[in-house]
């Protein structure tokens, strides 16, 4: 469970985030959406700390991660992202990308890593690719390793930074077919997406956000058919 | 993370720490090659027990034949007059004798330093020197001789007058030019250099003394001499030793004893031919005169190498610390490094070797090898320039992969040598490159502390043979061979990097 408590962040003079209190359940899939620059992406980073909050405080499963004391490298450990540019290790494989988190953080022997790691290749669809390097990969491709690297971490949470924002049209499906897959499996996540369709059908939540405040925050039908604020109607008329 | 960072730092310090210790280790079973010699002086009958011996350093500029120089046809052995004398005194007197090899210029701040404890190097008993140090008697003396062109012969101290004449910088010779009225005086580090100015018309004449002029008229047919006579005791050769040394007494009377028997004659005789073979007439360039000295020569090339490689490890080990310094956000450490990085590049490299080998066993009392120093100099140096290429290289890294790392909970070290560094290396290779190409080439400098390297080992020929280009254009073809080299292994790791493309 992610319990967010008044949460801002300020960019020099630039208030991003400001004032988000919201409760994620073990399970949950929220999709994030809302006009560009309204925080959704400082928002989600600030959940493992890529960003550090100006103010507020985040708890995960009764633990404060804004907490200084806390070991925040066992916390992230645990929570896994996905990145609209991928940042796949371009000088690794495929499979080295994917067993060195294991195997250099938690320490996992190398054989099962790579045991483990031929699986998710098989569960993204991208077995014949795990010798390959990231240069010779589609951009879909690229994100369904960068997704299965995540999850090699065996991660309670995970995070979606615009993961098809940078995707050719034609590889947009083949992304979102495996995180919907995720989502149907029981992960807990929180997506930021421009991909409307996508979030009515996976998500349990939709967080609207605009202008560093969570604005709206509702079952999809709700939001889709009947939004409650004029700020969500009119950007919903924008994009649909 | 700052601890980690820290924790990151002391471990590569104590990595190097460990790498000059093990060079330190390494290298006085190398030291033949560096610069050292011991000679065992036994064979005289009244020496005392092995294992009780007591031994001298003697320092000496190994150029200057036939007092010293450095037997390259042979063994690389120094031999010379003053090596005889020098044998001859330190095993009646008991010692065992070692032979330190050091650029003329140094002689003296050698034995202040403590480095030595006695020089011999056809050292003249000025009494500018002997406000720095003590001398021994005398025990030659050398007649100054003008060197000039046959085509243009110069045979008086008068005929002088308005003409530029070469001396060797710090020789009484250069103090007697100066007294020369109406010449000016164009002072030069070695012997050969003066033969090279003569040749090329860039001076009139040389003022040498009369052994040298014999073998540089020996080995350039072009050139004539003209004995001056000798003046006084002005020019003559004594020991030196650091101020208030004890063992002066011991040498004056070893010395008169000598000069008694007539064994001091026996060995000026010895290294004294009385007429030499005249040279047949030599082509300007003769490759033939290299004969017998190239494997001395090539002997150069492993210690070139291998200071080459300890400085380009060193430096980018430190050079990478420093880079880390220099984004690490901690204030002090950034200010050093950056304090650092300006104040090693804005100092001449040459002046920086020179101060840390002489200042070194002054300061920490720690008889730095000379091939260490240079080491150490040269990394030090060269990590003040790949800190800022290593530095340029981080950045250059995607910020999203030091994002995905973190995101994944991989801690800063890990980070920095498996994800940021493996990719930073690929841009900054060319320049690594570079660096070491420079490094290479500029181990000619450390010739200056007596290193045995390859230019040293040219100049050691030089003087040897006096003559210049044949041996000069051998090891430029070495050091450009040996750059060839290293480029080549260079582009074949470049490609290795680059198959991920």
């Amino acid at each position: 469970m992610i319990k967010v408590t008044d949460l801002t962040k300020t960019f020099g003079k630039n208030q991003v985030l400001k004032g988000i209190s919201t409760t994620v359940e073990r399970g949950e899939v929220v999709a994030l959406i809302g006009p560009s620059g309204s925080g959704k992406s400082t928002f989600l980073r600030c959940l493992n700390l890529l960003e550090t909050p100006t103010s507020g405080a985040i708890t995960i499963d009764g633990t404060a991660i804004t907490d200084p004391k806390t070991d925040i490298a066992r916390v992230r450990q645990r929570i896994g992202m996905v990145f609209q540019h991928f940042h796949l290790f371009p000088h690794m494989t495929v499979l080295d990308n994917i067993t060195f988190a294991p195997t250099q953080v938690k320490g996992m022997p190398l054989e099962e890593a790579r045991a483990k790691a031929k699986e998710l290749l098989a569960r993204v669809g991208l077995s014949d690719k795990a010798d390959s390097y990231p240069s010779r990969l589609s951009g879909g491709q690229k994100q369904r390793v960068a997704i299965a690297r995540s999850l090699a971490m065996e991660p309670d949470i995970m995070l979606f930074d615009e993961p098809t924002s940078a995707l050719d049209p034609e590889m947009v499906k083949e992304v979102l077919n495996v995180i919907r897959s995720l989502a149907d499996s029981g992960m807990t996540m929180l997506i930021v997406t421009h991909e409307m369709k996508f979030a009515r059908e996976a998500a349990d939540t939709i967080y609207f956000m605009d202008d560093g405040k969570l604005v709206e925050r509702t079952k999809p039908e709700q939001f889709f058919d009947k939004p409650q604020s004029e700020r969500a109607a009119r950007f919903l008329e924008q994009v649909l | 993370m700052n601890r980690k960072k820290l924790k990151l730092i002391s471990f590569s310090l104590i990595a190097i720490v460990v790498l000059f210790l093990a060079i330190g280790q390494a290298l006085p079973a190398g030291n033949g090659k560096a610069g050292f010699n011991t000679v065992h002086a036994v064979g005289a009958d009244d020496a005392p027990a092995v294992g009780e011996k007591k031994k001298l350093i003697m320092g000496t500029s190994p150029d200057y034949p036939p007092y010293e120089n450095v037997d390259a046809k042979n063994n690389g052995e120094i031999i010379g007059l003053d090596i005889d004398i020098a044998k001859y005194i330190t095993s009646r007197l008991g010692y065992e004798l070692e032979i330190a090899s050091t650029d003329f210029n140094g002689l003296i701040a050698s034995l202040q330093t403590g480095r030595v404890d006695f020089v011999m190097s056809a050292m003249s008993a000025t009494d500018e020197r002997r406000q720095s140090v003590d001398f021994s008697d005398i025990y030659y003396v050398a007649r100054n001789t003008i060197v000039s062109k046959k085509s243009e012969p110069l045979e008086t101290l008068e005929s002088l007058s308005g003409k530029l004449v070469g001396a060797q910088l710090g020789s009484t010779q250069d103090l007697f030019a100066e007294t020369i009225e109406g010449a000016k005086v164009k002072k030069l580090n070695k012997i050969p250099d003066l033969i090279q100015e003569l040749n090329s018309g860039r001076i009139d004449a040389a003022i040498v003394e009369d052994a040298v002029a014999i073998e540089m008229t020996n080995g350039n047919p072009d050139l004539v001499m003209n004995f001056l006579p000798a003046d006084s005791d002005e020019n003559g050769y004594a020991i030196a030793f650091p101020k208030q040394s004890a063992i002066v007494g011991e040498f004056n009377s070893v010395l008169a004893e000598m000069s008694e028997k007539g064994k001091l004659d026996d060995i000026v005789q010895k290294w004294f031919p009385s007429e030499e073979v005249q040279a047949s007439k030599r082509l300007n360039i003769d490759f033939s005169v290299l004969k017998g000295y190239i494997p001395f020569i090539l002997k150069g090339v492993y210690v070139t190498l291998l200071f080459t490689l300890v400085s380009a490890l060193f430096g980018l080990v430190w050079g990478s610390i420093l880079s880390l310094f220099k984004i690490s956000g901690i204030k002090p450490l950034e200010w050093f490094a950056t304090a650092y990085t300006s104040v090693f590049r804005g100092t001449p490299l040459l002046v920086q070797l020179t101060l840390i080998y002489y200042a070194t066993p002054q300061l920490i009392h720690y008889e730095i090898p000379a091939l260490m120093a240079a080491g150490l100099t040269f990394g030090l140096n060269s990590a003040a320039y790949l800190s800022e290429t290593i530095r340029g290289g981080i950045m250059a890294v995607d910020k999203g992969q030091r994002e995905a790392a973190i995101a994944l909970g991989v801690p800063y070290r890990k980070m920095m040598v498996r994800i940021i560094f493996p990719q930073a290396l690929r841009t900054i290779l060319p320049a690594l490159v570079n660096e070491c190409v420079a490094l290479l080439k500029e181990s000619s400098l450390v010739s200056v502390i007596g290193v045995t390297e390859l230019m040293r080992r040219a100049d050691v020929v030089r003087s040897d043979t006096f003559r210049s280009f044949e041996v000069l254009l051998f090891v430029a073809a070495i050091y450009y061979v040996l750059v060839l080299i290293l480029t080549s292994f260079a582009r074949m790791l470049e490609r290795r990097l680059r198959r991920s493309d």
